[in-house]
């Protein structure tokens, strides 16, 4: 596991890139949305007078699923911040692969799974913290504020935010079966006879979902060579 | 871009090429951050700790008289009263308390802030909703937001216990007659000054919690 400030680097600077070239910080937190609403308005109005104003948004809606899916595009990233069980925070991690959306994941507490977004950014997991305590005391504050005083450190270095860096692609999982590529979708809808309307990182495809259970809007599955050959739980 | 000096600033414009160099420097800012705030909220909470017994004494009371707490600020201050809000309302251990943020509701801050202007968007919602028995609580940085003073002189005349959260020297708001409990952190990074404040206000609704307790054994609740 690498330390929380190497990783807050590497995350500062994946974030700068995506920002200079035209991404959206969405923020969401379930559990903690006046945290979504700080790191928003940090972005988008600086306390450092000079600092140039990033398009950041807090998304606190009744179906924040429903509300990223029609406001994320691909080349965006999403902010979560919740403990690593909240159910809504996964079922956007897991669908920002297909929206081409970059994830950073930052909570308190148990740690999530380490591939389960591009970025997991965690507060120390020490004395109260297991009761939620840093949520509250200043100690996840921390860790978005300095999110953003190193992400502006990038904006003074333009030759190292063109840099074309796929280390933090995450497009999908592995085919099981040929160890090819496997990529994620999320499906749009489906005629019933296994012509299936997706999307993915690449935009909207049509892929056939013969081969896999009865899919349904919103579902999520793994495509490799035209085809659905999973379903992603 | 070439001149004598180039040499000082060895990455002119879009030349750097090195990721390693530039992240190796931010995960040692980050780390250097970290301390630096750690530091800042120990020192801090040492210092405030009779500030913070004889406000959170006072806050008992007033709960004990079901009053009910009201927190604002402006900005990164306003997130950080509603979650100071969430604490008090759904506290991750102990008792729940009654709680509000003014700077949740879009409709109540646009319609005062444009009908009779931004500095009273919180002293015009005391008004309506405070009584004698309740608390507020506003949180500033620079302690000289003007909705604040403001608010805490609607309050103070209102009969509210009133307590102030400030950084760099508490501003207005340390001088105020209408401020009766100032907290203080004595920085001047308005990051760094948040953070200790979030940590200020946990201690204060640690120590109401211990009082809440300790008032009702057994049941733990004034009401």
């Amino acid at each position: 596991m690498a330390d929380i400030g190497d990783c807050l680097a590497v995350t500062a600077l994946n974030l700068a890139r995506r920002f200079g070239r035209g991404a959206t910080m969405w923020c969401f937190a379930p559990q903690w949305p006046e945290h979504a609403r700080h790191v928003a308005v940090e972005f988008v109005h600086p306390v450092v007078v000079g600092k140039r104003a990033l398009p950041a948004v807090s998304i606190d809606a009744a179906d924040p699923v429903a509300s990223l899916r029609a406001l994320v595009r691909a080349g965006d990233v999403i902010l979560v911040m919740s403990r690593s069980d909240d159910p809504t925070a996964l079922a956007v991690v897991r669908r920002a692969v297909a929206w081409g959306a970059t994830t950073i994941w930052m909570g308190c507490g148990p740690r999530p799974a380490d591939r389960a977004a591009d970025h997991i950014v965690w507060a120390e997991d020490e004395g109260d913290d297991a009761r939620g305590s840093a949520v509250h005391d200043g100690r996840l504050v921390l860790l978005y504020h300095v999110l953003w005083e190193l992400t502006h450190v990038c904006f003074e270095h333009p030759g190292l935010l063109t840099t074309v860096d796929d280390a933090d692609c995450n497009d999908g999982e592995v085919c099981i079966t040929c160890s090819d590529e496997g990529r994620v979708g999320e499906v749009i809808n489906t005629d019933g006879a296994g012509s299936t309307l997706v999307r993915t990182s690449r935009g909207i495809e049509t892929i056939d979902t013969t081969i896999v259970a009865v899919v349904a809007p919103g579902d999520l599955v793994l495509i490799h060579a035209g085809a659905a050959i999973a379903e992603v739980p | 871009m070439s001149d004598a000096t180039d040499f000082l600033y060895p990455f002119i414009e879009g030349e750097e090429r090195d990721t390693g160099a530039l992240l190796s420097d931010l995960g040692e800012s980050a780390r250097a951050k970290a301390r630096t705030s750690a530091a800042l909220r120990q020192a801090t909470l040492e210092r405030s700790t009779s500030v913070i017994e004889t406000a959170a004494e006072a806050m008992s009371e007033r709960f004990s008289r079901a009053g009910r707490l009201f927190v604002f600020g402006n900005g990164g201050s306003s997130t950080d009263a509603a979650s100071l809000v969430a604490l008090f309302l759904q506290p991750p251990w102990g008792q729940p308390l009654p709680a509000r943020a003014l700077v949740d509701d879009s409709a109540v801050l646009t319609a005062i802030g444009n009908d009779v202007g931004f500095d009273l968007v919180f002293s015009r919602q005391l008004i309506a909703h405070a009584g004698e028995a309740d608390i507020a609580i506003g949180l500033s940085t620079s302690g000289n937001s003007r909705n604040l003073l403001y608010a805490f002189e609607e309050a103070s005349g209102r009969g509210l216990l009133t307590i102030g959260i400030a950084g760099y020297s508490g501003g207005e708001m340390a001088r105020s007659p209408h401020v009766q409990h100032c907290l203080l952190v004595d920085d001047d990074s308005v990051h760094r000054i948040q953070e200790t404040q979030a940590a200020l206000g946990f201690a204060l609704w640690s120590e109401v919690q211990a009082r809440c307790s300790a008032k009702e054994p057994g049941k733990g609740v004034w009401r």
